[in-house]
């Protein structure tokens, strides 16, 4: 063992570049998936253990505000509640702070505790008198309204203050950044905050156990029976927001453990490529030590451990690498659910990383070692040299019928000298390549679907208004601004969609709402009232395609819709309808619009705008441009994804360094011979470069069609997990351009990574190569 | 004739060597010469050739071929000037593997021009006798037929001086003939070659001048055609190397 140690060692040392190569390789690999096994584990719903310790709501109901309290105080036996919460007199709140006004539905409760929805608070205290309030932190933290700011509410004629005294977390919501929050006051502030369209009741129930989406819609049904006719205006059950809250989390661990499978694949491959090359050119060498007394297993060893010792090195240092990567994102997450966030590893978890990783390199590298070891003494020495590669003479007539100068068809031809080598080399820059398809497409792709829901270069300017402004009022204002191209005036309604549990968020517009840029994945736009959109989640879960009838219900009144296309959203993970303003006049002629997206003439001076039409209403509308920025968790995936891409990249050109390194050390007397023949420097260069080249090239040709697939694919499993299919415009995120850029720069990089066993081949040294024999 | 090589006053010193490999070597060859260059191993008769194809620089002195002084040009310079030049024939043949015949024939001038005849590889080879094999790969030649493909792939650039560097070592006695009867025939059509080998009996046989080299210095310089030395005198110099 002593000798097979000794042997390794030196060995290594004589070969530190393939060292670093190797531990480079590994700590690059390892540490990605040390991050994404760590966030997998760590993360492993991580709601569930906030709910539990919140006492979360299975299920959230809001009610008609004429609804008796005493039935609803009866509702948690009827449908077999094990606890709940309730009902609470809210109402929906418009406060203005700064410059900016919010809409926040504002609960009236005495405390933070109770049997349900236990709000953990996190900073300052409950209200103790009725002008003041507590919010969401994480609202709080995303509008920068700290504790003691003072809210000046717009949706009633008073406008009173209210004073920020508290923030809480709040387990059955989802963060800011990607739903609407919640507030709270005492009960008997809220008669002051309200008016008497804008009031409900709220109930929080928990079931034995943990009811599945079945279970939650057989209780709202009950609940539904149990009450008058449309005494429901809303619901959101658990598993909606306990998606809503994991989706980051799934994203990034998918796309991690995705891209970690990849970093291993390259590394075997580089790990095989390294000692099929050791091998070949220790073939002498293999005969001496089985001269010595090696046995097959004892070769087998030397070579393995040359691998294992540089690889077990990384791995000591990727693992806690990947391990600390990963805690801001951890951190993230345990701050968003309000749990005090330790920094979280597991040390078994760790090991069996390290055993995994080391197993890998050890398998991938004693196959190729296995030949050496069972390699015949007498062969090895009499032969001295391993057999030489296949000539590659096919590639290379090919290139020369192409009218290349020798050392390009030279080094063409070395390129796939040895076919294994050159697949595996071939297999390192295409998972490199097809990566960076994807941390290019992705992002766009995000873009785009941002651009449809933000409505980027669509609308400049967002106006909302308060239920004690009138909507012809502000319509007056916003006709009169001469820049005012269009405006698309967008109100909201529950309605019940027979199949699914909840109440589904309506968006009603009116004006020419096509023009918006939704995303229409099938079908079309609606036309004419009746007509409806929806996406793929609440399709599928209404068992609805194009062309369907359903009647719905709005207050216990029927409604009568069409799908006539399915459209991209991701608001309550596909739960929601688009329709015309007029379809609800039908059953509630009140509904009027509350939002206005105002699309501006061209060379508009938005702020300018903004500005004066604030200026017309400063209490009761807010105005302001249209927020188009990427929301965080978009940005955090976008910036794995680079860090990914980079890697990947980065083992790729490993991958050809490390194959051009033993190309040119086994050709190392091909190469003098060249030199003696008249082959200058430069073009000993070119040669090398050319090999790598034409190995860049085929990955990177190759790379494309499987980028485009894992990017079609990841574009499919990101948008189904927000429940939609992906629109086809996220595919179709490259241009012809690009797709022909992309490889070439796969080539332009990995003649770069060339240029150092370039350089070392073209300072062979031609005398003591040919009289070394 | 017209003077093709000049070395003067070459010392080359090998890193770790106390003493030198040359050590104040002077000479010159001419052009259309046939000039053997003979001593035994570690005599430094390898590093001269070395030096006049330009592989190597010397420690101190210097190297002009045809009109070219070598230590002032740098290794892309040397390198042309080898394609343009020098053309070389190694003991151990150094045929690329991986290229055919015609291939291996080809490169040093498809290194000097994009447009290499073929036609004229085709020529050289059916000059030497080896036409037939143009599409073989030389794992599959014999040593005389390897060291053949080697003279062509000199020859092909129509260099101004051949060298030898000992061409019939790895070659049986018959093969190593028929490789010298080439270099004379090459020699009778006006090429000039500078031939290194340990062999008297080879060198006096084929050369015109018979150089000997012992221990890095020059220590005899026969022209046999001359009426003042014979071909046993060197040989009688050498006579060591040939019992």
């Amino acid at each position: 063992m002593t000798a097979i140690l000794v042997k390794a060692i030196a060995d290594l040392r004589r070969r530190r570049v393939q060292a670093v190569v190797i531990f480079v390789t590994v700590l690059l690999s390892i540490g990605t998936g040390t991050m994404a096994v760590t966030l997998m584990s760590q993360t492993r719903d991580p709601y569930q253990t906030a709910f539990q310790a919140q006492k979360g709501a299975h299920l959230q109901v809001t009610f008609n505000p004429k609804t008796d309290p005493k039935l609803l105080a009866a509702t948690p036996a009827a449908i077999g509640a094990s606890a709940f919460g309730g009902p609470y007199l809210a109402t929906g709140l418009e406060f203005k702070y700064g410059d900016r006004k919010y809409y926040q539905n504002t609960f009236g409760r005495d405390t933070p505790g109770g049997a349900v929805e236990v709000l953990k608070i996190a900073g300052g205290r409950w209200p103790r008198a009725n002008d003041e309030i507590v919010l969401t932190r994480s609202f709080a933290e995303l509008n920068n309204v700290p504790l003691g700011a003072h809210l000046r509410v717009t949706s009633v004629p008073q406008t009173p203050m209210l004073t920020v005294v508290g923030e809480v977390i709040d387990i059955d919501e989802g963060s800011a950044d990607l739903s609407s929050q919640h507030a709270w006051v005492l009960p008997a502030a809220i008669p002051a905050l309200t008016t008497p369209d804008s009031r409900f009741y709220a109930m929080d129930y928990r079931f034995p156990g943990d009811p599945t989406s079945s279970q939650l819609a057989g209780y709202v049904d009950r609940l539904r029976a149990s009450l008058p006719p449309g005494s429901i205006s809303g619901s959101v059950n658990y598993l909606l927001i306990r998606s809503i809250f994991n989706i980051t989390n799934q994203i990034l661990t998918g796309v991690l453990s995705a891209f970690s499978v990849f970093a291993l694949v390259a590394t075997i491959a580089i790990v095989a490529v390294l000692v099929t090359g050791i091998v070949i050119s220790a073939y002498r060498e293999i005969g001496i030590m089985k001269a010595l007394g090696f046995t097959p297993a004892g070769v087998t060893g030397v070579f393995t451990l040359q691998i294992v010792i540089p690889a077990l090195a990384a791995c000591l240092l990727g693992i806690p690498a990947g391990t600390l990567v990963s805690q801001p994102l951890l951190a993230n997450s345990s701050h968003a659910l309000g749990l005090p966030y330790t920094p979280s590893f597991s040390i078994s978890l760790d090991l069996l990383i390290l055993v995994a990783g080391l197993l890998v390199v050890v398998v991938a590298a004693s196959l190729p070692a296995l030949r050496a070891g069972l390699l015949k003494p007498i062969t090895a020495i009499t032969n001295a040299t391993a057999p030489r590669g296949g000539s590659g003479r096919r590639v290379r007539r090919q290139a020369a019928r192409l009218g290349l100068p020798r050392p390009v068809i030279l080094g063409i031809g070395d390129a796939f000298a040895r076919p294994l080598r050159a697949v595996l080399t071939v297999v390192t820059v295409l998972i490199g390549v097809a990566t960076v398809v994807v941390a290019i497409g992705l992002p766009r792709s995000f873009l785009l679907i941002n651009n449809s829901e933000t409505g980027a270069g669509r609308y400049q300017v967002l106006v909302s208004r308060s239920d004690a402004y009138p909507d012809s009022e502000v319509m007056r204002i916003l006709n009169a601004q001469e820049e005012t191209a269009r405006v698309v005036a967008v109100g909201g309604q529950n309605v019940v969609i027979p199949g699914i549990s909840d109440p589904v968020n309506t968006r009603l517009l009116r004006g020419d709402s096509a023009q918006l840029g939704y995303m229409v994945i099938a079908g079309r736009w609606f036309t004419a009232p009746g007509e409806v959109l929806a996406p793929k989640g609440l399709l599928q879960e209404a068992h609805l395609k194009i062309g369907d009838q359903v009647t719905g219900s709005v207050n216990g009144e029927p409604l009568q819709l069409r799908v006539v296309g399915e459209v991209y959203d991701i608001s309550n993970l596909g739960r929601s309808l688009f329709m015309d303003l007029a379809t609800m006049a039908a059953v509630r002629p009140a509904i009027d619009p509350f939002t206005y997206y105002v699309t501006l003439k061209q060379g508009t001076d938005v702020n300018a705008y903004v500005g004066r039409v604030a200026a017309a209403q400063p209490d009761l509308i807010d105005v302001h441009a249209s927020d188009t920025s990427i929301i965080a968790p978009v940005k955090i995936i976008d910036s794995v994804l680079l860090v990914l891409a980079a890697v990947l990249a980065l083992i790729g050109v490993g991958g050809v360094f490390n194959t051009l390194l033993l190309n040119t050390r086994e050709r190392v007397h091909d190469t003098a011979t060249l030199k003696a023949v008249g082959m200058s420097p430069r073009q000993v260069i070119v040669m090398v470069a050319a090999a790598a080249g034409l190995l860049a090239l085929v990955g990177g040709l190759l790379a494309m069609p499987l980028g485009l697939i894992l990017h079609h694919m990841l574009n499919d499993v990101i948008s189904s997990s927000a429940g939609n299919d992906t629109p086809p415009g996220a595919y179709a995120v490259f241009n012809p351009l690009e797709l022909g850029v992309i490889p070439l720069l796969a080539v332009a990089v990995a003649m770069l990574a060339a240029l150092v066993p370039g350089r070392w081949a073209a300072r062979t040294n031609v005398v003591e190569v040919l009289h070394s024999e | 004739m017209s003077e093709l090589v000049r070395l003067t006053e070459i010392t080359k010193v090998y890193q770790g060597g106390v003493t030198g490999a040359l050590n104040g070597v002077s000479l010159t060859v001419e052009e259309g010469e046939f000039t053997a260059v003979m001593g035994p191993s570690g005599s430094g008769k390898t590093t001269l050739l070395n030096l006049v194809a330009g592989l190597d620089r010397p420690t101190s002195g210097s190297v002009t071929v045809a009109g070219s002084d070598l230590g002032p040009l740098g290794e892309t310079a040397l390198a042309r000037f080898r394609r343009d030049h020098i053309g070389f024939v190694f003991q151990f043949f150094h045929l690329l593997p991986n290229l055919t015949v015609l291939e291996n024939v080809l490169i040093p001038a498809q290194l000097k021009s994009r447009v290499s005849s073929e036609a004229a590889g085709r020529e050289l080879l059916a000059q030497l006798g080896i036409a037939e094999l143009a599409d073989r790969y030389p794992a599959k030649l014999s040593g005389g037929q390897q060291q053949r493909v080697s003279i062509a792939r000199a020859l092909i650039n129509r260099p101004t001086l051949l060298l030898a560097d000992e061409p019939t070592g790895a070659l049986d006695t018959r093969s190593g003939d028929e490789v010298m009867e080439l270099l004379r025939q090459l020699h009778r059509q006006g090429k000039t070659v500078l031939l290194v080998t340990h062999d008297a009996k080879l060198a006096t046989r084929y050369a015109a001048r018979v150089v000997s080299v012992m221990d890095g210095r020059i220590v005899d310089d026969a022209r046999l055609e001359t009426a003042d030395r014979e071909a046993s005198d060197v040989i009688k110099v050498r006579g060591e190397e040939t019992r």
